[in-house]
């Protein structure tokens, strides 16, 4: 053959890059609320540069990621989230 | 009536009576439109996360209410005129407002096992 194949993965499951742990916080917890307003919360689903983690890293499920999704909009546009690290000032 | 509730950026030079004249007023403004105040509260000045109109600060403003559909396009004209009010952001609380005490953020959660259930058992 001209070209190497890549080894398949086993079988056992996909390579995991993270170890992060399974099922959505919000689901094994009822008392962590979701609020645009406690910024606290969201930090963890912003990354450094003010995006949000995609569902595949933070774990959610998707009723719980379009709550964080929608969160972290309005904490956005109330200037409590940064949109971005771009542009920072002073 | 349905439940609201707003955030308030004032800018940061409004200090002492100026600041005070500015809260009495949007209130009355609310109140003068049919509104019931549920909730007033104020987290003082912050920085922002990003610059508003010039400015690096705010002095951040919580109301929750229940008003008229018509009373939030009243009040948000207001706010939108008067030059010391640099953002503002309103909400619809379909649920009403919870009275759950947003001051109780005291400290973070402090262990996090994986996969364990806590049932409550009171």
């Amino acid at each position: 053959m001209a070209y190497e194949k890549k080894p398949a993965r086993p079988a056992g499951g996909p390579r995991r890059r993270f170890t992060r742990r399974k099922g959505c916080r919000f689901c094994g917890d009822k008392d962590l609320t979701i609020d645009y307003k406690e910024i606290r919360g969201l930090r963890y689903f912003v990354s450094e540069r003010g995006k949000i983690v995609p569902r595949r890293i933070s774990g959610n499920c998707a009723e719980h990621q379009r709550k964080i999704n929608e969160a972290i909009k309005r904490a956005r546009n109330i200037a409590l989230l940064p949109f971005t690290s771009a542009h920072s000032f002073d | 009536m349905r439940t609201y509730e707003t955030i308030i950026i004032v800018h940061p030079e409004m200090v002492g009576d100026e600041y005070a004249a500015i809260v009495e007023k949007f209130k009355k403004v609310l109140v003068d439109q049919g509104s019931e105040i549920l909730k007033f509260d104020e987290w003082g000045t912050r920085k922002l996360a990003y610059m508003v109109k010039k400015q690096g600060r705010g002095t951040y403003l919580y109301v929750a209410y229940k008003a008229p559909a018509p009373a939030i396009k009243e009040f948000e004209r207001r706010m939108r005129i008067d030059e010391s009010i640099i953002k503002f952001q309103t909400v619809h609380l379909e649920k009403g407002l919870t009275i759950a005490p947003v001051a109780a953020v005291a400290e973070g959660t402090p262990s996090e096992d994986e996969g364990e259930e806590t049932e409550a058992e009171a």
